[in-house]
């Protein structure tokens, strides 16, 4: 008898649960069908559903912001960050982890304080440094800017995970005469495998979608822009025309979501080796 | 004895090459960036002269004398702060024991909650400007619910509560992941023992679940409390400030004093003030959070 009851409540439990998530995601859904509506129908309803899909709206916004050129910038700056950040915080932390001295401490240390200094602080020296080092106005001077901003999570990651892996295994392949950069990536790295994919996901949305460090480096030209930046110009001038920029929202994340799609186990997965190592 | 010499140079010289190429881009991110910032905040500057004024410790008396624009973000950021803190962690961990309980949707309902997190905090903010101004209009036409006729972006206190829920809606997916991960490592048989000794649902919850996730409250409570300081993206799109500037965080007001008024000693100072505090308020709570954790 209990049974049943708690089968019953466990399925209007699992309904309500259900309903829920579908009215969370809802504004997602309003966005979405108001890109394809006419700007009368925007208008005169918004949640009605489009009487017939117009693709227009995406073929002009498409056009107007020129949309693979943004894309092509947002995949530079992402790869070329992501590829640097793996590279020289793997690198590092691995050997800060390993060498027992009082400098290898305080090198650590100097590595991961910056998680705690609000971007917002050093913004304006950040832009001028980028300058000085001809890092401005181009989209992969801004992926190598993103290696130091990324490396300090990066490294308290990688850190903590390369103390997990005994030492055993860097002495016997010193032994077979590995040493160096070969020792670290025939057979610490791939060992790293997983917190790896932590790091390159983390750091992939927020590269992907960061505002604020392109919006000082690199909005000065049409060239460079990126897509977040372009959708937020594009707001900005198109303030009526709500169903142009609700297509160029659903354009600028569609990326993210079709990645989310296809990494969603280990998105999730991801995160929470990510944050509940750190 | 050359030889033993040899190999502690050799291994000095790996130690270089492999740490170098980390703390050079560090430097130029963040340390050469803050310093300039710790000599800048004692100018007054207007961004484009070739010598700043030296004014000493003018631009933090100013601030700290009766600066109403910088007081008022900063008591916006400290309410938003604090309610923010409270209410996604409150929410994430209610959701989380919700879907740590086998259904059949679980992965589903998991995923759906995460997406909004992976969109970036610009746009969150124009959805959601799109659909507090056009999308409510519409919503009380067919439901005929008054709160559907506030303005919610228009009236100070709704504009609060508004950057509050958007916010929470766009992050509460990423909070409820490390409390799933968290309850997962709260071993089973505890529980079963609590039940054997009657303990009601409740008692569990309070008595030994709630402690057991310490860890996750920790960090969660870390994240939300430095990323609800820095609180800048979602304003900026979805009330710009206003209305009547009741909306500015103190990282909103610092880039509008640095990039829109030149004042940027002036900005600067501020900015080394932000950084103190975060500093200060993040020290603390990891310290006393750490001190009631307790092990499995």
């Amino acid at each position: 008898m209990t049974t049943n009851h708690n089968k019953a409540g466990k399925i209007i439990l699992e309904v309500i649960l259900v309903l829920l998530s579908l009215l969370f995601l809802y504004p997602l859904f309003l966005t979405i069908i108001n890109s394809l509506k006419s700007f009368g129908e925007v208008m005169t309803d918004v949640i009605a559903l489009p009487q017939k899909l117009t693709f227009s709206n995406y073929a002009y916004v498409w056009e107007f912001i020129n949309y693979p050129r943004l894309f092509l910038n947002n995949f530079i700056i992402t790869g070329v960050g992501l590829l640097g950040i793996v590279f020289i915080s793997s690198i590092a932390a691995y050997k800060l982890a390993r060498t027992k001295t009082r400098w290898s401490g305080v090198l650590y240390f100097l590595c991961i304080m910056p998680m705690l200094i609000p971007f917002q602080s050093i913004m304006l020296t950040v832009l001028q440094t980028a300058k000085n080092l001809n890092l401005s106005e181009s989209t992969w001077g801004l992926g190598l800017l993103y290696w130091g901003f990324g490396a300090p999570l990066a490294v308290f990651i990688y850190h903590g995970f390369v103390k997990g892996i005994p030492t055993e295994i860097d002495e016997s392949a010193t032994i077979d005469g590995a040493s160096g950069f070969r020792l670290f990536f025939s057979v610490i790295f791939p060992l790293l495998k997983s917190v790896t994919t932590t790091i390159v996901i983390i750091d992939v949305m927020w590269i992907w979608n960061d505002f604020l460090l392109p919006l000082l480096m690199v909005n000065g030209s049409p060239e460079t822009k990126t897509l977040t930046l372009a959708a937020y110009t594009f707001v900005g001038q198109y303030t009526s025309d709500w169903q142009y920029a609700m297509t160029a929202m659903v354009m600028a994340v569609l990326p993210s979501i079709v990645v989310f799609i296809f990494l969603q186990k280990y998105i999730v997965k991801g995160v929470v080796a990510g944050a509940v190592k750190g | 004895m050359l030889k033993t010499l040899g190999k502690r140079w050799r291994e000095k010289f790996e130690f270089g090459i492999f740490t170098l190429p980390v703390l050079i881009c560090i430097a130029v991110a963040f340390y050469i960036p803050f310093a300039m910032t710790i000599r800048y905040s004692m100018t007054k500057w207007n961004g484009i002269s070739k010598h700043p004024k030296f004014v000493g410790l003018d631009n933090f008396k100013q601030i700290f004398a009766g600066d109403t624009n910088f007081s008022d973000a900063a008591w916006f950021t400290i309410k938003y702060a604090v309610l923010y803190i409270v209410i996604v962690n409150v929410l994430a961990i209610l959701l989380a024991v919700l879907l740590d309980m086998k259904l059949r949707s679980t992965s589903w309902l998991r995923a759906a909650f995460f997406i909004p997190y992976i969109l970036s905090l610009v746009i969150v903010g124009f959805i959601w400007k799109f659909i507090f101004m056009q999308g409510f209009n519409s919503l009380g036409e067919s439901t005929g619910w008054a709160i559907f006729d506030l303005s919610w972006l228009g009236t100070p206190g709704l504009a609060f509560i508004s950057i509050l829920g958007v916010s929470i809606w766009q992050s509460i997916g990423f909070y409820l992941v490390i409390y799933i991960a968290g309850l997962q490592s709260v071993p089973e048989d505890l529980k079963e023992a609590a039940t054997v000794d009657g303990a009601g649902p409740l008692r569990r919850f309070f008595s030994i679940t709630l402690p057991l996730l310490a860890p996750s409250i920790t960090i969660s409570v870390f994240m939300a409390l430095t990323n609800s300081i820095k609180v800048f993206d979602v304003i900026l799109s979805l009330t710009g400030g206003g209305p009547g500037g009741t909306t500015y965080s103190i990282a909103y007001d610092i880039y509008r004093d640095t990039f829109q008024n030149n004042l940027y000693g002036y900005g600067t100072a501020k900015a080394l003030i932000l950084f103190l505090a975060v500093l200060a308020v993040t020290i603390i709570q990891l310290t006393v959070f750490k001190r009631r954790e307790v092990e499995a």
